[in-house]
């Protein structure tokens, strides 16, 4: 008999000679986020963690590892994305095409980061804020998501009933049918079912290209104009804040991490991460700037150059300008990046729910199994599809608060995620690099400016906001950020370029609650006081504002 | 059932959905510090603050675990008078944590389980050695 165990235990030594220990992340909170990964378009066993010296091989690993980076990006050309490029292209002709390239940088930068947080440490991103940086910020970070995204969960249903209206259906049938379809796409409690579902969103995205081909043949290669000349320059600037705006919004940090959590990615896949995410961003700059494009071309004339009135106004000119199938195609891009958007958006607050109380929230479950998941997903759907619906609902706030809002919670989302990027005790060998603690502090500098004034001009849309104003306060917000991602990685040991440290593949938080408590560098003193200023002239605007509303009436 | 054909149901008695549920509520003994509270726990209910205080850990992290405990059944939450305090969920759990227990102790003697379970003996007996 000892022999017997001698032998079993021998061959237990030969398996992990063969084949490297799987990391095993300590802080999870469901055993469902345990296991195999099993994805749409494959499945990896999560004991498998042998090389991959083939092509093929790494090839298949990949499509079984996508999703969650993909799905992220192409969700972010929802109702209010498609709107605003439909709007940028329709008033300001192709002037503005080369933002789009730059916040699809900004979002790689980001959404990279979000995904490493999630595969290596396990937790969700409410959660680290909770534990990294006190129940008070964890509360107002949660919170403030919570707010934006059911305001945002409702312009998507305004995105549904615009461009179901266009084919003629009310919006009594089209916005209770969508909230049933959104209610039903996780019910079944199989994560490759409800990847499944994303994916077929993901692939009627591209109905974006046809479009601007179509477009394209059916108009005459008219000179876009630079600028229309009537339009002041602070609504310039105000355009161009909105645009960053929908672009980078906090629920897309939280979506990702959890997703990444959830879908069992680990460490040792992060490369295969990482292209995810970039493929993702390519289809996101794919579908923003066709519609873009298409809304330039098709309105190049003066009758309708920077004349926009809203998504479904635009439908129709297109049906006008370039025939009946310009005018559908536009349509079902808002109706499929409404949906698209609806679901991420809804998951990602439910998702941080069950993060920070501590229930059940999973994909692979099903209602029974997780009540609180399936149900806060529900309410949030049902709430804001009967917000929709009720008369006279005043649904031109709604759009207001979300950019104002959204101004508010997102540069303090990017504040804690470079911060938690540069915590040793959370990501270990896998903290930012020192290139990327510059470009990230950059983007972050730059975007607090750009939200501050984009929650000024929402509140006082009279305000004043010249160019040169403008100007200013961005180079010297990216020169700021420079030097404060030099500052950020000051205190680390520059490890060897090309080679990584031996273990880095499996190394993983450990158990989140043993970490000792985060160093007080002077970094992350000055990124918090500075978080503070900004939230504090952020809320002193919007008092203003209110009261100012009541004196008003 | 997911993959449970007619051979796998006579195998074992046990049905998927069962496993998994008792699969979660071990996953919940998977984090020390879990295990410590429960420890505490089993000589009788405890606040919020006693947890904190004998076991040194941060009182956001002892709430924290103490609500996955509660997702997973092994701890319940009473009110007395003004205070909150927790409990193990029933006698299950005490009776799960002290045979855990005993089985982790149990392993310091090698020899005694080879000659306590003789069960042990035809299990592995029947494990393929190629």
């Amino acid at each position: 008999m000892n022999d017997r165990r001698n032998t079993i235990e021998r061959e237990a030594d030969v398996t992990q000679a063969w084949f490297a220990p799987s990391a095993d992340r300590r802080s999870l909170l469901d055993r469902a986020h345990r296991g195999d990964i099993v994805g749409a378009l494959g499945r990896v066993p999560s004991a498998d963690t042998s090389p991959r010296p083939w092509y093929r091989r790494r090839i298949a690993t990949l499509l079984a590892i996508m999703g969650p980076g993909v799905i992220v990006l192409v969700a972010d050309n929802d109702a209010g994305g498609v709107s605003t490029y439909a709007q940028v292209g329709q008033n300001y002709g192709l002037r503005f095409l080369w933002l789009l390239v730059v916040m699809a940088g900004v979002l790689l930068v980001n959404q990279e980061m979000v995904g490493r947080l999630g595969a290596v440490t396990g937790a969700g991103h409410a959660r680290l804020i909770y534990e990294r940086f006190g129940r008070r910020w964890g509360t107002f970070a949660l919170g403030d998501l919570l707010i934006v995204n059911f305001l945002v969960i409702v312009t998507e249903f305004i995105g549904i009933a615009l461009a179901l209206g266009y084919f003629g259906v009310s919006r009594y049938i089209s916005v209770p049918l969508a909230a049933l379809v959104l209610i039903a796409l996780p019910v079944a409690g199989r994560f490759r079912r409800w990847e499944r579902a994303m994916y077929l969103l993901v692939a009627a995205s591209f109905v974006a290209v046809p479009l601007l081909v179509l477009v394209h043949h059916s108009t005459p290669l008219a000179p876009v104009p630079a600028g229309p000349r009537h339009l002041a320059p602070e609504n310039t600037v105000f355009m161009v804040i909105a645009l960053i705006g929908t672009t980078v919004a906090p629920w897309q940090l939280f979506f990702q991490q959890s997703n990444v959590v959830d879908k069992r990615i680990t460490a040792r896949w992060l490369r295969y991460e990482l292209a995810d995410t970039v493929a993702g961003t390519l289809f996101f700059t794919l579908g923003a700037v066709a519609i873009l494009v298409a809304c330039a071309l098709a309105f190049a004339a003066p009758p309708l150059h920077g004349a926009f009135v809203d998504a479904s106004t635009v439908a129709g000119e297109l049906r006008n300008q370039a025939g009946q199938w310009a005018g559908a195609l536009f349509a079902v891009a808002l109706l499929n990046g409404s949906i698209l958007g609806a679901a991420a958006v809804t998951l990602s607050a439910s998702y941080a729910i069950g993060d920070v109380t501590g229930t059940k929230h999973s994909l692979h479950r099903t209602w029974r199994d997780a009540p609180k998941f399936h149900g806060s997903y529900a309410a949030l759907v049902v709430l804001a599809a009967t917000i929709v619906l009720i008369p006279k609902a005043p649904l031109g706030i709604v759009t207001t608060g979300v950019q104002a809002l959204a101004g508010v919670l997102l540069p303090s989302a990017l504040v804690f995620l470079l911060l938690l990027c540069n915590d040793r005790a959370v990501l270990g060998p896998w903290v930012n690099a020192r290139w990327l603690n510059v470009i990230a502090a950059t983007v972050v500098a730059v975007l607090l400016v750009l939200s501050g004034l984009l929650t000024i001009s929402t509140l006082f849309p009279h305000a004043e906001n010249g160019w040169l104003v403008t100007a200013v306060l961005m180079i010297s917000a990216g020169v700021l950020g420079v030097l404060f991602g030099l500052r950020l990685s000051s205190q680390d040991v520059p490890s060897p370029p090309g080679s990584d440290p031996p273990g880095k593949q499996v190394w993983t938080m450990p158990p989140i609650e043993t970490l000792p408590s985060p160093v007080r560098s002077p970094a992350r003193t000055i990124a918090l006081l500075v978080l503070r200023a900004y939230l504090l002239l952020a809320v002193l605007a919007v008092v203003i504002k209110v009261f100012g509303l009541i004196a008003a009436s | 059932m997911r993959r449970s054909g007619p051979g796998r149901a006579a195998e074992s008695q046990l049905s998927e959905a069962v496993a998994e549920r008792l699969a979660d509520v071990m996953f919940a003994l998977s984090t020390p510090s879990r295990v410590l509270i429960l420890g505490c726990l089993l000589e009788g209910p405890r606040s919020v603050g006693d947890l904190t205080s004998i076991l040194g850990m941060e009182q956001s992290s002892v709430s924290h675990q103490l609500r996955v405990l509660r997702e997973h059944t092994l701890v319940r939450a009473e009110r007395v008078g003004r205070q909150r305090l927790y409990g193990l969920y029933d006698e299950h759990v005490v009776a799960l944590l002290r045979a855990g227990l005993d089985h982790v102790e149990g392993r310091d003697q090698p020899t005694a389980g080879d000659s306590a379970h003789p069960a042990l003996g035809d299990q592995t007996a029947g494990m393929p050695t190629g």
